[in-house]
C-alpha cells in the first residue's frame, strides 16, 4: 500500500458496515480478485480509521507469516526412498 | 481425487508428469505435513504415502491442473483418514468439535483486536510459528494453505471439501485466534497496546 500514513486525518472514526467491509478487506489481501476492488479499497483506507487500521494489521500478520515461520528442511534421503519404492512397486 | 479417469497416461509420461509436477513440491509438502504432525518422523511418513498414492492415482490427474493443490488434498486426506486413525489422541473429538461447532458462515466480524502492527512487524519467527502451531489443526491448516503456500479459496475448498463461505469464515477466525496468540506475545515483550495509548 502506498499510503502509510498513520494519521487519521479526516477518516471517518468508526465503520457504518464493519462486516461487509472488513470481509471485503480480508479478501483483497488474500488476493480474491472482485470487480472494482482496488478502487473500494482505496477510497475505504481513504476514508475509514477502522478499515485502514483493520487493513494494516491484517497485512502485516500475512507478511510476518509468509516471511518469519521457521521452515523445515525436506531430509535428504527422502526423495530417494519414495523414488525407490514406487520403483519396487513397478 | 477425481473418480474419473480422463486417460491413461504411458510409463514415459507418468514419469514426466512425476519428475516435472509432482516432486518440485516436495518442500512445501514437508513443511505441510511438519505443520501437521510435528514430528520429523511421521511427516516424512506422510509425505511419502502421498507420493505413492498420487504415483498410484496419476491417472486421475489432469494434466495442466494444479498438481500442488491435487498433492496438498492427498496430503490431507491422508492425514485425516491414516494418521489420526492410528493415533488415539482426542484430536478426532477435536477435528468433529470443530467441523460441526465452527463451520458456521456466520462469522462477527466486529472482534476487534488491540494488537498494534509495530509490535506483530517486531515479532520474532520463532514467536509467529509458536503462535501458528499452536492453534487447533483445523485452523492452523487454512492459514498454512493460504499465508504460507498461497492457494485460492477455491484451491482451498477443493483441498478441504468444504464450501467457499467456509473457507473464508474459518480464516478469518483462524486469524482472530492468532492475533490473541499474538497479542499475548506482544504484552510479554513489553509492547503497549492501543489501549495504552
Amino acid at each position: 500500500m502506498d499510503d502509510n500514513s498513520t494519521t487519521s486525518g479526516e477518516r471517518k472514526l468508526s465503520c457504518s458496515d464493519v462486516s461487509k467491509c472488513f470481509q471485503l478487506l480480508e479478501s483483497i489481501l488474500d488476493g480474491e480478485n472482485m470487480p472494482n476492488s482496488k478502487e473500494m479499497l482505496n477510497e475505504k483506507l481513504a476514508k475509514c480509521e477502522p478499515c485502514f487500521k483493520h487493513f494494516h494489521l491484517e497485512q502485516a500478520i500475512r507478511d510476518v507469516l509468509k516471511t518469519k515461520c521457521t521452515k523445515q528442511t525436506v531430509p535428504s534421503e527422502l526423495e530417494a526412498s519414495i523414488r525407490e519404492i514406487i520403483q519396487d512397486k513397478k | 481425487m477425481s473418480e474419473v479417469q480422463r486417460k491413461k497416461y504411458s510409463e514415459q509420461e507418468k514419469s514426466k508428469i512425476f519428475d516435472q509436477e509432482f516432486m518440485p513440491n516436495i518442500d512445501s509438502m514437508y513443511n505441510f505435513a511438519y505443520r501437521l504432525t510435528f514430528d520429523e518422523d511421521d511427516a516424512k511418513d506422510l509425505v511419502q504415502d502421498t507420493y505413492l498414492k498420487a504415483f498410484r492415482f496419476i491417472n486421475s490427474f489432469e494434466q495442466g491442473t494444479n498438481a500442488k493443490a491435487w498433492l496438498f488434498r492427498i496430503l490431507k486426506n491422508s492425514f485425516i483418514n491414516d494418521y489420526r486413525k492410528k493415533s488415539k489422541q482426542p484430536a478426532k473429538i477435536d477435528y468433529q468439535e470443530v467441523e460441526t461447532y465452527y463451520n458456521s458462515d456466520d462469522v462477527d466480524y466486529t472482534s476487534t483486536t488491540d494488537l498494534r502492527v509495530d509490535a506483530v512487524k517486531d515479532m520474532l519467527g520463532d514467536e509467529i510459528s509458536n503462535a501458528l502451531n499452536s492453534l487447533a489443526v483445523d485452523f492452523r491448516t487454512v492459514i498454512i494453505l493460504c499465508d504460507l503456500e498461497g492457494f485460492t479459496y477455491e484451491e482451498m475448498a477443493k483441498i478441504l471439501d468444504i464450501p467457499i463461505g467456509t473457507v473464508r469464515s474459518r480464516l478469518h477466525r483462524a486469524r482472530n485466534l492468532l492475533k490473541d496468540k499474538l497479542r499475548s506475545y506482544a504484552s510479554t515483550m513489553g509492547y503497549g497496546t492501543d489501549e495504552e495509548e
